[in-house]
């Protein structure tokens, strides 16, 4: 017979204490890989106000980086060549479980992934990030609700 | 990792859902249209591995991280970290964090009229045994007021997050305090809808953790989603 996994509860709007010794410091991984991709963007709530007490983890084949939205709601976080793809869990206050997505750096990355199967077409540009116009740079936003909420699938 | 339809209507009811309207910050921030499901065995890696040099044995007793103890009821915390099948869960990364006796957290944000703890700061990290067990050292949490809702007051807590073997594994969670009066009180407690469930996060008073004349016993022990239906069991560790 099978345990129930203990239930989730909300990091809360004071995670920082707990969770910031594990935050990844973009500048020094891009430091070590030059051609690393800076990925930045907004977490914004259904009122598409910033929302300045959220954590994202991005999930990739040997890669893992933790960051915070600052207090603009914006998130900055540099991704090793070789990731096009993360998985992300978006924890926040008013979240009394993780929210999963994905981001694809760049439309191609996302053409006949498996994963997006199960996604009506109109909404698969909720997972693409865009390239800025500044060099390995892309933008990637994270609405959590609205017309354009981004795709969160079942976990 | 299984996630069949069964799993999936199981976990409506032990685990809360995103949209909980009692909780007010649920209301504009809960993804509300529909969850899309992922194909079957989809999380085939693993999460990321933490390595025993970044942790030091401070940072599993908060008592000890400043120059004089902290004010406050002195608790160890142990219990036993495990998947769906009751295997450990070894060198799993248990974060954690906390407001002092009072019940004011050290952050920026926390407006709570109540003193800051000169010697404490309410932040620890661990990496569970061999046997999948944890053990820290802290002092119990106080109760303190929030906004969500007219004399609204959360219970005492401590939260953890874990790493476990992959993605869904991950898990961030709040441990309470047996015979807190503010338990049925507190939404987002009773957001989860299966009493056993919300039960599980009420850790238990244990003697026989208690350290004679130093600190009360309490255990709390976690189950983390598992990963044996993946293709990537043999994988190595």
């Amino acid at each position: 017979m099978k345990l129930i996994p203990t239930a989730s509860q909300t990091v809360g709007p004071f995670f920082s204490l707990g969770l910031a010794p594990y935050y990844q410091d973009a500048e020094e991984t891009l430091a070590s890989a030059s051609d690393a991709i800076v990925l930045h963007g907004a977490v914004v709530d259904g009122d598409r106000a910033p929302i300045p007490d959220c954590v994202l983890e991005f999930f990739a084949a040997n890669f893992f980086a933790r960051v915070a939205t600052r207090s603009d709601g914006q998130y900055r976080v540099a991704i090793p060549p070789g990731a096009p793809m993360c998985e992300v869990l978006v924890f926040m206050r008013g979240l009394l479980l993780p929210a999963l997505t994905r981001v694809h750096l760049g439309e191609s990355t996302a053409k006949g992934d498996l994963a997006l199967a199960a996604v009506p077409n109109e909404r698969i540009p909720t997972l693409l990030a865009h390239p800025t116009n500044a060099p390995n740079e892309f933008e990637w936003n994270i609405r959590m609700q609205g017309d354009d909420e981004t795709v969160f699938f079942e976990t | 990792m299984t996630n069949s339809a069964d799993d999936r209507e199981a976990r409506k009811k032990t685990q809360p859902p995103y949209l909980y309207p009692a909780y007010v910050s649920t209301q504009k921030r809960a993804p509300l249209k529909p969850l899309i499901p992922l194909p079957e065995n989809h999380f085939s890696f693993f999460g990321p591995v933490f390595g025993h040099d970044a942790i030091r044995p401070a940072d599993a007793d908060l008592t000890r991280q400043h120059a004089g103890e902290p004010l406050g009821e002195r608790i160890v915390v142990s219990g036993k970290v495990v998947d769906e099948d009751g295997r450990p869960v070894r060198g799993a990364l248990v974060e954690l964090w906390q407001a002092n006796a009072a019940g004011r957290y050290r952050h920026d944000l926390d407006n709570h009229a109540a003193p800051l703890d000169p010697n404490f700061t309410g932040c620890g990290r661990l990496l569970t045994n061999e046997q999948g067990a944890y053990s820290f050292v802290s002092i119990k949490p106080g109760a303190y007021p929030w906004r969500n809702h007219e004399n609204g007051w959360r219970p005492a807590h401590i939260h953890f997050s874990l790493f476990g073997a992959g993605i869904l594994s991950r898990l961030v969670t709040q441990m309470y305090f047996p015979g807190d009066p503010l338990l049925p009180f507190d939404p987002v407690f009773n957001s989860i809808p299966d009493e056993n469930a919300r039960a599980r996060l009420v850790s238990a008073f244990d003697l026989k953790t208690t350290k004679p004349g130093y600190a009360l016993g309490y255990r709390f022990d976690i189950v983390l989603r598992g990963t044996k239906s993946t293709p990537m069991e043999s994988h190595p560790r």
